[in-house]
């Protein structure tokens, strides 16, 4: 495949055809947040941070997941795309339940730091029906809290498509989706071993290594 | 090693799955975890991905429901055309708000998205049979003929 044109911010950039947007402008130093998005999978585009203004198009586009093409202008950091990526901070902050606020963990919490790049606060609107689960302790290498979960599914696909163990997946649907293992049941420690990556990927404070006793 | 979901699909076709899923839930009246795994088993899919399907469609039971189920849709349509009043109506008659089954164990009440007949708003379904254009006056005498 060839190469081709685009102009990101203003720069001026060639690319392999068939890079996406957020490729293309990590390449050249340009940053995209996103929090869903592992590098080197299939993009599943379901966070919405990521999202840029293209010339032409009708809607925002999840950089992650749109292709380049050739003479495609793209804006990351315009007005509108601050303006929409802000609501989207604060949509996914009214599903993570808990106070990372003061947490011990909160430097960790790439949505809170998120938050605190694009200055957003607590919701504007009501929460309807806050997301409240007991954290899960019975694993002895993870510890999974499901209320601070904001749904972005890094953990079931690192879990499947990675380390191929397919330990878990989304279960339920609309605001009561969650990520379950088993019959949604605590992580045994049969089922899930140490390899730990699903931690890793975790954008939010929901996966976490338990305290050493 | 549990397969990937990718070798499930080629070797097992996955989408058999959630045909088998209805089928055993019309035959056990819920689907319980014993059925999961041994479905999970036959199609070489993990529990938890049986476990999410059957989770996120609302005519997968998964707890134990009465003899019937009634299924009230809440989409925007069925709403504007007064839903409402035929969930209270139905509450009223059962004495069960949705969720619930009644204590004689004939009657499991539901809400749902939507059951696809819009043009029959507001609307419901017991158990395969469909109910469209309900009144609140109207919902004594269909329970009836499940009593």
């Amino acid at each position: 495949m060839g190469n081709v044109n685009v102009n990101i911010d203003g720069r001026k950039i060639r690319v392999r055809e068939g890079s996406t947007i957020l490729e293309a402008a990590t390449a050249n130093g340009i940053t995209i947040p996103t929090l869903c998005h592992i590098k080197g999978q299939v993009p599943s585009g379901v966070c919405r941070v990521c999202v840029v203004e293209v010339e032409g198009s009708r809607t925002m586009m999840g950089a992650c997941h749109t292709p380049v093409a050739e003479g495609m202008v793209i804006h990351s950091k315009s007005p509108k795309v601050i303006a929409v990526r802000k609501v989207i901070v604060e949509l996914l902050l009214t599903a993570h339940t808990g106070d990372c606020v003061n947490d011990s963990n909160a430097e960790n919490c790439a949505l809170h730091n998120l938050a605190s790049d694009y200055e957003v606060g607590a919701p504007h609107f009501n929460v309807r029906n806050p997301r409240f689960y007991p954290a899960e302790e019975s694993n002895p290498y993870v510890k999974r809290d499901m209320s601070k979960c904001i749904l972005c599914r890094k953990c079931v696909k690192v879990c499947g498509e990675v380390v191929r163990k397919d330990v878990l997946s989304i279960g339920y649907r609309g605001f009561r989706s969650k990520v379950v293992s088993g019959f949604d049941e605590a992580l045994t420690a049969e089922a899930c071993r140490d390899c730990l990556k699903c931690i890793e990927h975790c954008p939010t404070g929901a996966l976490s290594a338990p305290a050493r006793v | 090693m549990v397969p990937s979901k990718k070798e499930a699909l080629s070797e097992n076709g996955r989408a058999g799955l959630l045909p088998a899923l209805k089928d055993r839930a019309g035959r056990e009246g819920c689907l319980n975890r014993e059925s999961m795994s041994g479905l999970a088993g036959q199609y070489h899919l993990p529990l938890n991905e049986v476990y999410g399907v059957s989770t996120f469609y609302a005519f997968l039971p998964v707890l134990p429901t009465g003899k019937n189920i009634i299924r009230v849709c809440r989409c925007l349509p069925c709403h504007l055309k007064d839903a409402q009043a035929v969930i209270g109506s139905i509450k009223k008659e059962l004495g069960i708000a949705p969720g619930e089954t009644s204590g004689d164990g004939k009657f499991s009440f539901e809400l749902v998205s939507c059951i696809g007949a819009c043009d029959q708003a507001p609307a419901m379904m017991i158990n395969d049979k469909l109910y469209g254009d309900l009144t609140p006056a109207g919902i004594a005498e269909i329970l009836k003929s499940y009593a």
